[in-house]
């Protein structure tokens, strides 16, 4: 596995155009491109009256890179929360694999969550824990309470860590505090514990906005490969059309809670990105 | 224009710096409340009502007039405001505390002289302080006696030294009250001082006097000696057996380790076992109350954030409560010692670290939790691999300093019968035993000392 990925991550020359290289390569899965996440009329109003989310229904093909752009505070986040329910959602519905997230009680939910891996702009480890600690703690959901907290990990685990570990190129560091690790090491650990759960849905909060652009590309590439080689769903919000056009086979635009496009990267032309980021951020971003 | 602003500001207002200032001169602030300074003039009024009130309540008439520099200066505060010009509120405020700082030197009686002029007195205090006796030598007491009969009889019993030394041996074998007699001393130990002493028929005893004088001896390099005493009065006028004793403490041997040191030791042990043990309860309690007492984890529920109130409140109480007056309610309760400490300590330790490990709890960062919380963990598990990880470095370090702070209020409990190194302190202050007190003091300093530099030790490397 971790040789495909090294092979897979030599071959993809940055910067051919992405679409071109994914037209040419059709992955397996998405022959059958089934809808395998629903947002159905989504709101989310926060306690101080704050409507983060109005009334958004999209939906999502398995196997889709779908990239959510928007300036800060237009809901992005929120968005994303709302599908795992680390939000509660005020109404609406998400309904995954025809499931309904939003009425699942609380085992339930634990079990659907399990299956969604999530990574976050401030990657969100566990600092005074080793790197491979915070990687098995991707398994959580899969393992019993006591075996977790007596750290009598099974040994497909543990084996599955150093595995994931070598796959995104970290696996010396497996045993150092996870603060000791860089921005972008960081942030590929949190890419391995999200690869623990073995997931089917990806959720990436801005992963790559508290990394150097050189980074962000390394980082957003084992992404890529984890949609492309595992035919993992993944939801992104990035803040740069930049990077998104580069990475999406969809883009959502948010603005205000609302969604003001949806399509592909390609169709989004000057009219559209003033609509989306506002007139005077267009002389910021040509410059 | 200062004045126009105020004037367009708080109409009427008076124009005329003179007729301010005598406004302020009869009621101070009063001009500067009419020239649109409301504010300033109602501080001016109210702290001149408060001093004068303060000074008529506590009856400190002489020092009414210290007001006066600041009910003059107010006077001319409202002129210069009127004029326009810059006012110097910090002197305003300088006099008024001129006042103030009068009536708290006398209330709080400082006595300069006193303080001066006492100082002689702690110096049996300071000289057993710097003469802690951890060290001492073993001592002897040795003593010889000789029969003398007062009055004389018509004939006296033979003088008969005994062949034991050491021996004293009288010039004759009676006397007559008043009259001098001559002490012989011999095998005591060379150059050593000692006491002569009188032992009546009955067994009382007194220390033998020449005029006010105490009678003392010096032995010479052989263990001899010499020396003159008065026959003191006597009860009885028929002839009697007395008994002359010449009494000798000597140091001998080495210096060895006082029974002093070994109470210190000891009790100091009982100190420390004792922070020891309130430390670890009260720790292991606060740890239980602190997750209640955290915000952040109690925000789900509005029963939840109930639990958070009454676990807060309880808490601010009992950290409210001295741990010296709960040592007197314990020693009530299960009586002097030890124990009565520990139960005081404890409950002051589970408050106070009640609210540092639950603010430890607050500020930790929710991103892990949420990642934690994200992969399908249950909350058991989030609570183990995304709070505790962060919590634990501050709960040590906060627990180690506390068991500092035990230890040195445990030296303070000991005072109202805690047991410990205090009750012993207590004592020895009380028998004016300055060098076991001494002894005891640079103790406890020298244990404050070392754990303070552990606990910084410890804290510095959790963190
Ligand atoms: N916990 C919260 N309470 C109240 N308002 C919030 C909260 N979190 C986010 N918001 C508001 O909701 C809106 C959307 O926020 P967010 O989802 O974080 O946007 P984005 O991720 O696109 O920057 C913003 O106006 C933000 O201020
Ligand atoms: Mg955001």
């Amino acid at each position: 596995m971790s040789g495909r990925g090294a092979r897979s991550l030599g071959s993809t020359a940055f910067p051919i155009p992405f679409t071109h290289t994914r037209q040419t390569q059709p992955a397996p899965q998405r022959q059958d491109r089934s809808n395998v996440l629903q947002i159905r009329n989504l709101t989310k109003i926060y306690e101080d009256g704050t409507v983060a989310l109005h009334d958004i229904s999209f939906e999502v093909k398995d196997g889709e890179f779908l990239v959510i752009i928007g300036l800060s505070g237009s809901g992005k986040s929120t968005l994303l929360r709302c599908i795992n329910r680390l939000i509660e959602p005020t109404s609406g519905q998400v309904i995954w694999d025809d499931v309904d997230i939003t009425a699942a009680n609380q085992g339930e939910l634990r079990r659907i969550r399990r299956q969604i891996g999530m990574i976050f702009q401030h990657f969100n480890l566990v600092k005074r824990l080793p790197v491979l600690t915070n990687v098995l703690t991707g398994r959580l959901g899969y393992v019993s309470t006591w075996r977790s907290i007596l750290g009598r990990w099974p040994r497909e685990d543990r084996e599955r860590a150093f595995r994931n570990l070598e796959l995104v190129g970290i696996a010396e560091k497996a045993y150092n505090r996870a603060d000791e690790l860089s921005g972008g090491q960081q942030q590929r650990v949190g890419i391995a514990r999200a690869l623990m759960q073995e997931p089917r849905l990806l959720l990436a909060d801005e992963p790559v906005a508290s990394l150097d652009p050189a980074t962000s590309h390394s980082v957003m590439k084992y992404i890529e490969q984890l949609n492309r080689e595992m035919g993992v769903t993944v939801l992104c919000s990035l803040h740069f059309l930049s990077l998104a056009r580069t990475y999406a086979t969809r883009i959502i635009a948010l603005k205000a809670g609302e969604i003001v496009f949806d399509g592909d990267p390609l169709d989004i032309d000057d009219r559209r990105f003033k609509e989306i980021y506002g007139e005077e951020a267009v002389e910021v971003e040509i410059r | 224009m200062a004045r126009e602003n105020s004037a367009e500001k708080n109409s009427p207002s008076i124009r005329n710096p003179s007729l301010a200032a005598l406004l302020s001169l009869l009621v101070p602030g009063l001009g500067q409340i009419l020239s649109g300074r409301r504010e300033r003039g109602v501080s001016i009024l109210l702290t001149t009502v408060v001093l004068l009130a303060l000074v008529a309540w506590l009856k400190f008439w002489d020092l009414a007039p210290l007001i006066l520099p600041f009910w003059l200066y107010n006077a001319w505060d409202a002129r210069q405001l009127v004029l326009g010009r810059r006012v110097n509120t910090t002197l305003l405020v300088l006099l008024a505390a001129l006042l103030t700082y009068s009536v708290g030197w006398r209330v709080t009686e400082i006595d300069v002289t006193q303080f001066v002029e006492g100082a002689p007195k702690i110096r049996p205090f300071v000289s057993g302080l710097l003469r802690p006796n951890y060290l001492t030598r073993e001592i002897e007491y040795g003593e010889a006696k000789s029969p003398v009969e007062v009055p004389c009889s018509d004939n006296p019993p033979p003088l008969s030294p005994g062949p034991e030394l050491p021996r004293i041996t009288l010039d004759r074998p009676c006397a007559n009250p008043g009259e001098p007699l001559e002490v012989f001393g011999e095998g005591f130990p060379p150059n050593i001082k000692g006491e002569l002493w009188w032992e009546n028929t009955i067994g009382d005893q007194s220390r033998l006097r020449v005029g006010r004088e105490f009678v003392d001896f010096q032995t010479d390099d052989q263990g001899r000696f010499q020396a003159q005493i008065v026959v003191p009065q006597v009860t009885n006028e028929n002839p009697q057996t007395h008994y002359v004793e010449a009494r000798y403490v000597t140091h001998v041997g080495p210096l060895t380790v006082s029974e002093t040191t070994y109470l210190v030791v000891q009790r100091m042990g009982e100190t420390i076992a004792q922070a020891l043990m309130a430390t670890t309860l009260g720790a292991l309690l606060a740890v239980f109350f602190s997750f209640p007492a955290a915000r952040n984890l109690m925000a789900f529920h509005p029963v939840a954030i109930l639990l958070y109130y009454v676990t807060r409140g309880m808490l601010n109480i009992l950290r409210a409560i001295e741990p010296l007056i709960m040592a007197i309610v314990f020693v009530v309760w299960v009586g002097l010692g030890p124990f009565a400490g520990v139960l005081a300590l404890t409950v002051h330790s589970i408050a106070a670290l009640g609210k540092l490990y639950s603010e430890a709890i607050e500020s930790i960062e929710p991103g892990p939790i949420e990642a934690i919380t994200a992969t399908g963990a249950n909350r058991i598990q989030v609570i183990w691999f995304a709070v505790l990880p962060q919590v634990w470095p501050p709960f040590i370090a906060f627990t180690v300093y506390r068991w500092d702070i035990n230890v040195r209020m445990s030296t303070i409990i000991g005072f109202v019968g805690g047991g410990g190194i205090g009750f012993l302190l207590q004592q020895w202050i009380r028998l004016t035993d300055f060098r076991s007190a001494g002894a005891a003091i640079w103790a406890i300093a020298l244990v404050v000392t070392v754990l303070d530099f552990l606990s910084r030790e410890v804290r510095r490397r959790v963190v």
